[in-house]
């Protein structure tokens, strides 16, 4: 096998083992040996990931594994992410999601899974955190071209905050999809306030993607 | 799998309690006397040092006999099944799941309509028995109506066997011939009745009658069994105000005495026989005197002589997921989760009666599934707590810090596969379960059924061994006084 191809299975590997630090070095050791990250990216980290969400998808293996194999991929990419700015190259994805937990809530475990699913399934996806304020989601989606914001809401309190990102999203003119999540949030507030709405965490993924097809 | 207990079990009855049962119990059996219907069971005792009255048949055993007998009663039953891989240690600190009988009806899995129990339900509810892995102690749950009625413990192991790598109770005898002719089955399985001693793959259950009577036919299929070293369940049922006192004390101690008695027959006979001690008791609805077998004071009966059985160090068989509910319906849940989570609780080794209904005579496949679901949970509750630096995940807890979550953590990924996993339990939210069907747990357990039938292929009985169980069961048909 080629210093290349040894890499690339390194990378490969290490987010079939859900391994993150294992993910960093390898990283780090293409960076070093001047490869393209995209490549180090679609024929080493992708492609490990691809793997774990089919066998996600078939049952054989538990959500805290895809979950963890994401976060490797996450940290992989974080070390990436300035050699590929640097280079003007992207990565072609299914499309990119910008998600946060609204401004007033602090909720945020049912998006962090919904953040590495789309991940899994190859979504690039901009995780804003939590107590995001409506106005830092639309910058967001501004900057990296969104094709999809999802914005998750806990409290009964805090879901009337979807409605006024629903309301700057169309003031902003931006062509962007909108779903909303979140235990407080039914599908009847989501029509209400003209967003997408998904349940779970893997439905949130299917709606997304139908979500893009309508684009 | 039978399961290690660590959970420690709860008492219903004190220390005190307990002894005063068993004093009360032994004071009865020297005193007021045991009716015994068996000849040959009235011989042992009077040979043994009893008093014996014959032209009454009443024995009156002394309280040493009784104490010598327990000590002659083996603390700990292995349990041996047709594939080794399925062999079940009782010992007090094991738990392990069964089936109970015997029902006469069964509901229909393709109808859904009440109907007489056959031949083919034995069958279909073995290999379903079989397919489940923390399943462990198959005791056919109905009679089949479609055989000869004077062999129908003969057609049960046969069409059981046929199906099961697992171990085999076979319901009430009610004749010694059928023991002797379900020995030289069970024995062809093996290879020999004295492979069969070595590893009896079958036990078998002798139920007493309530007020302390031992009676004709269930204690000589007892003693035969014994003789060939087969574990016998000596059960008692009190029906609680009716054949037993209407107090839940009065009942354990009634019980208790008649489990004595048995055990006092077989171990002078055969000592060091394996005995279980059985309770499955009953209460009445005060108003109709209708039977319950699951009202809050049987529960408490079938606990007390789990306990009991705890006391003597002998292996219990008692209570279980039961009910008398008439369908697999939120009554046959609560009822079942109730009385199986105590059987759990108090130390039982056997948790029973998944898949019957209406006082153990309706077998739902359905129910079958959603029994053994519960009994699941309940074992993983009995696994209980363990607290160690792992568990503890202190050190991952720094590591994860506020804010942060466990899910991609090593600690969380090593744990993962210990997390109980449901079988038919739909844990979802609305809108995902109702696009997925949006069925019921009965409904969901249904399809699982058809499913393991049309699946599950277990480990096929030799061809010559098949052939030589047709053959003894033909003789046992045309032999079997009837």
């Amino acid at each position: 096998m080629s210093e290349k191809g040894a890499i690339f299975l390194e990378l490969e590997n290490s987010i079939k083992n859900y391994d993150k630090e294992a993910a960093i070095e390898a990283a780090k050791k293409a960076l070093k040996m001047g490869l393209d990250p995209i490549e180090v990216i679609e024929e080493g980290l992708a492609k490990g990931l691809r793997e774990v969400g089919t066998r996600y998808e078939n049952g054989e293996i538990f959500m805290v594994e895809l979950v963890a194999a994401a976060e490797a991929m996450k940290s992989a990419m974080k070390i990436l992410e300035p050699e590929i700015l640097k280079r003007k190259s992207e990565r072609k994805v299914l499309g990119k999601v910008v998600l946060g937990t609204v401004a007033g809530d602090i909720h945020d475990i049912g998006k962090n899974i919904v953040a590495s699913l789309l991940i899994a399934a190859g979504f690039e996806v901009y995780d804003l955190g939590t107590d995001v304020p409506v106005e830092k989601f639309i910058e967001k989606a501004k900057e990296v071209k969104a094709d999809v914001i999802g914005a998750s809401a806990l409290l009964t309190t805090t879901m009337l905050v979807q409605k006024d990102l629903a309301e700057a999203i169309k003031r902003s003119g931006l062509d962007v999809k909108y779903i909303i999540g979140g235990a407080a949030v039914s599908p009847q507030w989501a029509e209400e306030i003209g967003a997408a709405y998904a349940q779970d965490a893997s439905s949130a993924v299917e709606v997304i993607k139908n979500l893009i097809k309508q684009r | 799998m039978v399961r290690v207990r660590k959970l420690k079990p709860m008492e219903v009855l004190s220390k005190d309690a307990r002894e005063y049962i068993h004093l009360a119990s032994l004071e009865l059996l020297e005193k007021m006397g045991v009716k015994v219907y068996s000849k040959e069971a009235l011989k042992i005792l009077e040979e043994s040092g009893a008093k014996v009255e014959r032209e009454k048949q009443m024995a009156y055993i002394p309280s040493y006999l009784v104490e010598e007998s327990l000590k002659k009663t083996p603390k700990y039953v292995k349990l041996y099944a047709r594939n080794s891989k399925y062999d079940v240690r009782l010992d007090g600190n094991h738990i392990c799941c069964a089936t109970d009988g015997t029902g006469l009806w069964t509901i229909d899995l393709d109808t859904g309509e009440r109907r007489p129990s056959t031949k083919s339900d034995i069958a279909k509810s073995a290999l379903i028995f079989n397919a489940l892995e923390d399943a462990d102690l198959y005791y056919p749950l109905v009679t089949p109506l479609d055989v000869p009625k004077h062999a129908h413990v003969l057609h049960e192991f046969d069409a059981a066997i046929n199906n099961l790598e697992k171990h085999f109770i076979s319901g009430a005898t009610y004749l010694r011939e059928e023991a002797a002719y379900l020995i030289k089955m069970a024995s062809t399985v093996v290879g020999g009745v004295e492979e069969l001693r070595k590893k009896p793959i079958i036990s078998a259950v002798a139920c007493m009658m309530s007020p302390l009577i031992l009676p004709l036919h269930e204690t000589d299929a007892a003693l035969e069994f014994s003789k060939y070293g087969i574990p016998v369940v000596t059960m008692t049922m009190p029906l609680l105000g009716a054949t037993g006192p209407i107090t839940p004390a009065g009942s354990i101690l009634i019980g208790n005495a008649q489990i004595l008695a048995i055990n006092t027959v077989i171990q002078m006979k055969y000592p060091g026989s394996p005995v279980f001690y059985s309770s499955y008791s009953m209460s009445m609805e005060m108003k109709t005197g209708a039977f319950a077998v699951s009202f809050p004071e049987a529960d408490l009966v079938a606990a007390g002589h789990i306990q009991m059985a705890r006391h003597y160090g002998m292996p219990s068989y008692a209570g279980g997921n039961i009910s008398s509910a008439k369908l697999p319906d939120e009554q046959a849940a609560y009822e079942k989760a109730l009385s199986g989570l105590l059987t759990v609780l108090v130390g039982g080794d056997v948790c029973g009666t998944i898949g019957l209904l209406e006082n153990y005579t309706v077998l739902s496949y359905e129910q079958l599934l959603i029994d053994y679901e519960m009994y699941r949970m309940m074992l993983k509750i009995a696994e209980g707590i363990d607290v160690n630096e792992d568990t503890l995940a202190l050190d991952t807890i720094y590591k994860v810090g506020p804010e942060g979550h466990f899910m991609a953590e090593k600690h969380t990924l090593k744990h993962a596969k210990d997390v109980w996993t449901p079988l038919i339990t739909d844990p979802r939210p609305f809108e995902t379960w109702k696009k997925a069907g949006g069925k019921s747990v009965v409904e969901i357990a249904r399809e699982k059924v058809k499913e393991i039938l049309t699946t599950h292929k277990p480990e096929p009985l030799d061809k010559d061994v098949k052939r030589e169980l047709e053959k003894i069961l033909k003789e046992g048909e045309e032999n079997i006084p009837h």
